[in-house]
């Protein structure tokens, strides 16, 4: 089954709150977690993503332009930072991934993504 | 990994594609039956042998499924006459005739997007299977396939001619080949992501396609001396690949160990700026490339030649301004003055529209205030430029930079 295991935060910041051996460890597990996954076929895509300040919200605006204001759709202090979308075959092997990551980041929003019906 | 079918390939590539569209004209036809013919020969040479001519042997094969496309093509038309006569695959002299020029210039033509030319001209001239660019560039295959095939259509509707370019134009167009060949040196040198070894790949064919573009030179004497300064720079830049990064962090240049930089590549990217300086009209990449000749050829960073680093950016700023070449003049400012007049100098950047989105003011003004001693604004400054930064590799080093000053 596919899930998108989506790790909320903000990067920038980390320079504000965590020693440099943190972030230097915290830079060389998520390297590691990536090849992991690659060589174990259990990756499908992962991304990092800039800070949310990089944000544009882009609205559907009635026979104008598209509407476009800087910043990120929610308001919220910790906005997406990062996401996997893992092909694993338990709920066991999705928990073992997720608990690396969130060694990290405390939390991470999990979802299976939608698939097609199995019977048409 | 590279094998030495998989050089041999590369380098039959263009010099197939030429003798193909030469005959037959239809650059984009036969470009997609080169690149078939390639791919049966990755499959077959390995575990047949090499053949006795293998240029002639892709030639014939692509020849072949030149024809058979053409045939399906006029099948579905329902057109009876046959659209052309195949000519058994000839290794005389007109195969010698060198395309590479030609071809470059048809891929990086004015009528094709900036990113479609760099992977047609990777495909065409460079010889790579459409799923090697693809993983080089982070895109799904059939995203670049689809990429490469609306380039040849964006060529073909501009009606370019395939080696019916003046010798004037050639040169002028010389400079957007040089351009496309930076952009695929970039694009794996400051990579964002993705394996290691595919991005390698990337700087490993700009040099290659930039070597190939001198070499093919020759009579465009004017073309010579930044194609060199080029060639210079990728190599006196590469040369210190292994050094700038450990366990996925970037080592600025002042703290890497230069016991790791290439000594062949610095040599070579030395010999060749050195040789070229004064034998023609200055331009960007040769000023680019002595900038880099002289940092490359300190023993240390303290033993490095500011005073001659910020003579060439004055150069530089002069032939081809713009707030990058500002930053950097700053930085070499700050170490010939001292940190204050660096930190004066960028101070004119700040209403720079152009930088307005860009990491790169903050993040060198955090470093000259570093220098200057006021830590708690370097750690602002870095923690700024962290928000801006573009590629996950700079944002970790420059959150690491802040951290550093908080402790």
């Amino acid at each position: 089954v596919k899930y998108m295991i989506m790790m909320f935060g903000d990067a920038a910041s980390m320079g504000e709150v965590q020693s440099p051996e943190w972030i230097r460890e915290m830079i060389g597990d998520m390297i590691a977690i990536d090849k992991d996954l690659t060589d174990s076929g259990e990756l499908v895509f992962q991304a990092g993503l800039t800070d949310s300040s990089m944000a544009k919200t882009m609205r559907y605006a009635d026979g104008g332009p598209v509407a476009v204001t800087d910043g990120p759709y929610a308001e919220s202090k910790e906005s997406l930072i990062g996401f996997w979308i893992v092909d694993v075959e338990s709920d066991e092997r999705l928990r073992e991934i997720v608990g690396r990551i969130v060694k990290w980041s405390g939390v991470v929003e999990v979802r299976p993504l939608g698939e097609a019906p199995t019977d048409f | 990994v590279r094998t030495p079918v998989d050089d041999l390939l590369r380098e039959l590539a263009p010099r197939v594609l030429g003798t193909l569209v030469r005959r037959h004209g239809q650059f984009e036809a036969c470009e997609d039956a080169v690149q078939e013919a390639l791919i049966a020969a990755a499959r077959q040479w390995p575990a047949d042998g090499i053949p006795d001519d293998p240029r002639a042997w892709l030639v014939a094969v692509a020849g072949r499924k030149l024809v058979d496309a053409w045939r399906s093509e006029s099948a579905r038309r329902e057109r009876e006459k046959t659209v052309f006569d195949l000519e058994p695959a000839d290794t005389g002299t007109a195969a010698d005739t060198d395309d590479t020029l030609d071809l470059l210039v048809l891929c990086c033509h004015p009528a094709v997007s900036p990113s479609s030319q760099l992977a047609l001209t990777l495909r065409a001239v460079g010889g790579l299977t459409t799923g090697e660019i693809a993983s080089a560039f982070l895109v799904p295959e059939a995203t670049m396939a689809q990429r490469i095939s609306r380039a040849k259509a964006a060529i073909k509707s501009a009606g370019a001619r395939f080696g019916e370019v003046s010798t004037t134009e050639l040169t002028e167009r010389m400079a957007v080949v040089r351009q496309v060949l930076y952009l695929v040196f970039n694009e794996g040198y400051a990579s964002s992501g993705g394996d290691r070894t595919q991005r390698t790949e990337l700087t490993t064919e700009a040099i290659r396609l930039t070597r190939m573009l001198l070499a093919a030179s020759t009579d465009l004497p004017q073309a010579i001396p930044e194609t060199t300064g080029l060639l210079a720079l990728m190599l006196l830049t590469d040369a210190r690949r292994a050094a700038r990064e450990r366990a996925g962090e970037l080592i600025p240049l002042a703290e890497q160990d230069r016991a790791l930089w290439d000594a062949g590549r610095i040599a070579e990217g030395v010999a060749l700026i050195e040789r070229t300086l004064g034998t023609g009209a200055i331009g960007p990449y040769q000023v680019q490339a002595a900038i880099a000749a002289v940092h490359d050829e300190a023993p240390t960073d303290a033993a490095t030649d500011w005073r001659q680093i910020l003579a060439l950016y004055e150069v530089l700023e002069g032939i081809a301004p713009g707030p990058v070449v500002t930053l950097n003049r700053a930085v070499a400012l700050a170490r010939v003055d001292g940190p204050r007049a660096g930190l004066a100098l960028l101070g004119t950047l700040d209403d720079d529209a152009r930088l307005e989105h860009s990491h790169r003011l903050d993040a060198v003004r955090a470093h000259l205030l570093e220098l200057a001693g006021d830590l708690p604004a370097a750690r602002e400054a870095y923690v700024r430029a962290a928000r801006r930064a573009g590629s996950l590799p700079e944002q970790r080093y420059l959150a690491i930079r802040a951290a550093q000053l908080g402790e």
